[in-house]
């Protein structure tokens, strides 16, 4: 174990397996992507290899098809982007909501307890999303249980159309994330010391009070990662909008694979995709330079 | 064993370490030169810092000298990993592996060496009774007990039999009690195996009561290696006199100096002999700085012994007590006195003088 | 400021802030409130599921009514020949792609765990993580593009891409358990093997992986988990005929559903709790 004479050659070779693998079938196909976004749509799909900022253009704008030179804004696309990024809003507002608490009920039970609510929290975040969103699916379909349930108690008359809607998708998201909320709060509240808050009420602090100045500020960190975890698939989703939007109402994810099926217009695919990156990755600068000034003056 | 004592064990010449390089180079440890005996009990002692955990990872193998030479049994081992020198190490925290059993801890060694299954089943079980757990051979580490664990990492690092066995401060996760009982049992482990041992600790008191010899270090440097009555008594450096026992010093003029003795002038003007470390040779008129240790004066008379002073105040300590002076030239004094009933315990503000026992006086280098 | 709460035991806050509820101890932990959302929050959890699973047991073909207890749906799914194939090749990929998305992440976790930092590691780490951070669309568009170039050149439709893509996505699941358990390790105990005349090899193979195994096993469940769970990717790789368990119920639920959809999702949920509950016991055993 002397390290400090060895070169660095050992690890990364240690590393080189995991490495190909990656820039071949994650990282270097991004950079195709980002290539394929400048270039002419083919005919039955694929590209011709022409630059062409025409991808670019389509995303934001649109041509009258009699006239090329009459430009005027796609609606269609800017609703769909701002219904993603609405959405997703909407679906971390409501993991927060719902997860604070939770996460605060599994962090105060006895230690012997605690680790049953945490498993009965894990369990979900690690079963197929797939299945998850098939069962709200039942769950609201017209024939599903809600419908049911309301008929037979004689609520109303004929069923509520709830699947294929923003309420579906937003119903559908909140559920799936739940525990990307769940966990990292849990996850800062384990680490609070309840010795402040014993101050804070000894400081003749109410329930009130004590969780808008102690435990607020002190568990930030996690609300702020948990956010970041769910905006980030939320405005990527592409699987929950699909069987729960119906089709209809599409979210960004839907967009994007419109243009490599129907669509045939890959460069427009290829220049959406990038787009969603851009929103993610400003998402996740967000997040860092929030870290950073969480942490810079607490201790300076 | 003992006819082979005295020849040396370990020889390290010249060695320093330097980590890092250019402008955050950090010097670990410079141009040390030391020799250990076979079969002796040898401490590192320092502050934190001292660099004396280097030297001991040094010895180890963890750590290649920068420079100098390291020779085990006269074998240059400078440049070989730690699993090709003849040198176990009892760590911090023990390092037992946790998912082995205790047996299986205390084999590890000599099954790393290739001996035989008989072989090293006897040393085991031999090794488990020297430090009396044979009852928990098969228990894991985290179901045995602080002491229990040490006794294991200790079985463990003597059953391949080392020269040397090197212990990196191996009772300070322990509580009091415990400690002072793993400091005589160490003792007896190594009268009965004979074996080199170099210890390392912060702890002076440690230090003295265990060692057979002990290195101050401070600052990547050995200030000076000695028995530790030779530490205690005649220390060469202010630092080694401060960093043992408790210590008074006074800054007195020479009088006339005379190869390792001089006599010097104590405030208030009397004369007193003094020794000299070797190397320092103050000429008359020089200014230098004794040390005396507080059970070397004694409470007489106002008037009487070579110094005047004024109590300020008396702490009881149990068996002794100490007495807190001003110097007459207001230099602080303190003086520990055995608690045998006989004596009152003077009054705040009154004036006494003070004896100095013969060589009592060490000058000290800064 | 700790000296003053310490001589609080929080009995005798109580008789002192709250006289009338003499007899319970004020209780920091509680707010109120937040228990019954909490309760309302695993309910909305796991009604759904249940749900789920209550019916893949009706005889009846529908939600809207409960036809008696039948495991005729299961009976349907076990005869469906296309179910059967789909169930085979997604656990034959799981098992391929954890496989080597584990070996590779063991030595990528033992080439960038308790080492000096050194060029270029920040980059690996990204490396590592992206496809934690990129949006399953995203690659999945991506790995169409690329895969589609090689299988025009090549003339290659087999399963290696959708092992590669699926390998490529588990690794940083099969990453993290690895190399914290690595970070945790302690390291004087390889040391300790050296210093007990251990070879590099030795130490690696007495210490270091017997150590390391429960992070190697999460490390594969988690990426087992993950591959199963892949419809995206999948979706956009596949090749003719390769559907996948997720990939042929995303199709189908475009479909008329019945009944055999829920008997195949309690099945599949089933296998997902036993590798989690495994994973969970395995993690939680280390403390």
């Amino acid at each position: 174990m002397a390290e400090p004479r060895e070169s660095h050659r050992w690890k990364w070779l240690l590393c080189a397996p995991a490495l190909t693998i990656l820039v071949l079938a994650a990282s270097g196909p991004l950079l195709i992507v980002l290539v394929y976004s400048f270039l002419t749509p083919g005919n039955m799909g694929g590209v011709i290899w022409e630059f062409s900022t025409e991808g670019w253009f389509r995303v934001f704008f649109r041509r009258d098809i009699f006239d090329p030179a009459d430009v005027s804004l796609n609606t269609a696309h800017l609703t769909i982007l701002w219904r993603s990024v609405w959405l997703s809003l909407q679906t971390t507002v409501i993991c927060a909501v719902l997860g604070f608490p939770t996460a605060w009920f599994i962090a105060t039970r006895p230690a012997n307890t605690r680790t049953v609510w945490l498993f009965l929290i894990t369990i979900p975040f690690w079963t197929n999303l797939l299945i998850r969103t098939f069962a709200i699916q039942e769950l609201i379909r017209n024939s599903g249980t809600i419908n049911t349930l309301l008929i037979w108690a004689g609520v109303i008359d004929a069923p509520i159309q709830m699947l294929f809607s923003e309420f579906a998708i937003l119903l559908g998201m909140a559920y799936v994330f739940l525990p990307l909320m769940v966990l990292p709060l849990y996850a800062a509240m384990d680490k609070l010391d309840f010795r402040l808050v014993e101050a804070g009420y000894d400081l003749y602090a109410s329930r009130l009070q004590v969780l808008r100045h102690v435990i607020l500020p002190l568990v930030k960190p996690g609300f702020i990662a948990g956010s970041i975890l769910v905006f980030i698939p939320s405005i990527g989703a592409y699987v929950t909008p699909r069987v729960l939007g119906g089709g209809r109402t599409l979210m960004l994810g839907n967009l994007i694979d419109l243009q490599f099926g129907q669509g045939r217009n890959w460069p427009l695919g290829a220049a959406l995709a990038i787009t969603l990156l851009v929103i993610v990755v400003a998402a996740l600068l967000f997040y860092l330079r929030t870290l950073n000034r969480e942490e810079g003056p607490r201790h300076g | 064993m003992k006819d082979t004592r005295n020849s040396p064990e370990i020889e390290i010449a010249g060695l320093s370490k330097v980590f890092g390089a250019g402008a955050s180079a950090f010097t670990a440890l410079s141009d040390i030169d030391l020799t250990i005996a076979q079969g002796e009990f040898f401490t590192l002692l320092g502050p934190s810092g001292c660099g004396k955990t280097t030297l001991l990872r040094v010895i180890a193998g963890f750590e290649q000298p920068s420079d100098g030479s390291l020779r085990i049994n006269a074998q240059e081992v400078a440049g070989k990993g730690p699993n090709a020198r003849p040198v176990n190490t009892v760590f911090q925290n023990y390092a037992l592996f946790p998912h082995m059993s205790v047996a299986q801890n205390i084999g590890f060694g000599l099954k790393m060496l290739g001996r035989a299954r008989s072989e090293i089943d006897a040393t085991v079980d031999e090794m488990l009774a020297l430090v009396q757990m044979a009852h928990l051979a098969d228990r894991k580490p985290a179901e045995i007990s602080g002491g229990q664990q040490q006794r294991v990492a200790l079985a463990r690092a003597l059953a391949p039999r080392p020269r040397v066995l090197l212990l990196d401060e191996p009772l300070s996760a322990l509580d009091l009690k415990l400690r002072k009982g793993m400091q005589s049992e160490l003792k007896r482990l190594q009268g009965e195996t004979g074996i080199t041992f170099v210890f390392v600790t912060h702890d002076q008191e440690e230090a003295l009561t265990m060692s057979d010899r002990i290195a101050v270090m401070s600052e990547g440097r050995i200030l000076q290696t000695g028995t530790p009555h030779e530490i205690y008594h005649r220390p060469r450096e202010r630092f080694v006199a401060d960093f043992i026992g408790d210590t008074n010093f006074l800054e007195v003029e020479v009088a006339e100096a005379d190869g390792a003795a001089a006599q010097v002038k104590l405030p208030g003007g009397a004369l007193h002999s003094a020794r000299l470390p070797g190397g320092l040779r103050p000429g008359a008129g020089a200014r230098v700085t004794v040390v005396i240790r507080p059970e070397q004066a004694q409470l007489v008379a106002p008037g009487q012994g070579v110094l005047a002073a004024t109590v300020e105040k008396s702490v009881f300590f149990g068996t002794d007590t100490h007495v807190h002076l001003h110097l007459e030239g207001g230099a602080p004094f303190i003086l520990r006195r055995q608690n045998t009933g006989a004596m009152p315990e003077p009054d705040p503000g009154s004036a006494v003088g003070l004896a100095l026992a013969e060589g009592a006086l060490q000058v000290v280098g800064d | 400021m700790a000296e003053a709460t310490g001589r609080y035991a929080p009995a005798d806050r109580t008789t002192v802030a709250k006289p009338r509820r003499r007899a319970r101890n004020f209780d920091v932990r509680h707010l109120p409130g937040f228990g019954a959302v909490a309760i309302f929050t695993f309910f909305m959890l796991y009604a759904p599921i249940l749900i789920l699973v209550v019916f893949s047991f009706n005889a009846a073909p529908s939600q809207a009514q409960w036809g008696g207890f039948s495991l005729q749906w299961y009976e349907a799914a076990f005869n469906n020949r296309q179910v059967r194939e789909v169930s085979i090749r997604s656990l034959w990929l799981a098992l391929v792609a954890s496989g080597i998305a584990t070996t590779v992440a063991t030595l990528a976790a033992l080439g960038t765990t308790r080492v000096r930092r050194f060029p270029g590691q920040t980059m690996i780490y990204a490396l590592i993580n992206q496809p934690l951070m990129v949006p399953e669309i995203v690659t999945g568009v991506a790995l169409l593009i690329f895969f589609a170039a090689i299988k025009v050149q090549t003339g290659y439709t087999g399963m290696g891409y959708l092992v590669a893509a699926h390998t490529a996505f588990c690794i940083p699941f099969a990453y993290l358990p690895i190399r914290a358990r690595l970070e945790t390790m302690d390291i004087t105990l390889e040391r300790a093997a050296a210093d007990l005349y251990a070879s590099p090899f030795q130490a690696f193979r007495h210490v270091t992986l017997p150590l390391l195994v429960p992070g190697i096993v999460a490390g594969f469940m988690l990426g087992f988990v993950i591959s199963l769970d892949a419809v995206v990717i999948t979706e956009f790789v596949k090749s003719a005929g390769q559907d996948t368990l997720p990939t042929y119920m995303l199709g189908q639920l475009r479909r008329n559903i019945t009944p055999e959809m829920n008997a195949i999702a309690t099945l599949f949920l089933a296998l997902s709790l036993c590798i989690v509950t495994a994973f969970f016991l395995l993690t939680r055993k280390r403390g």
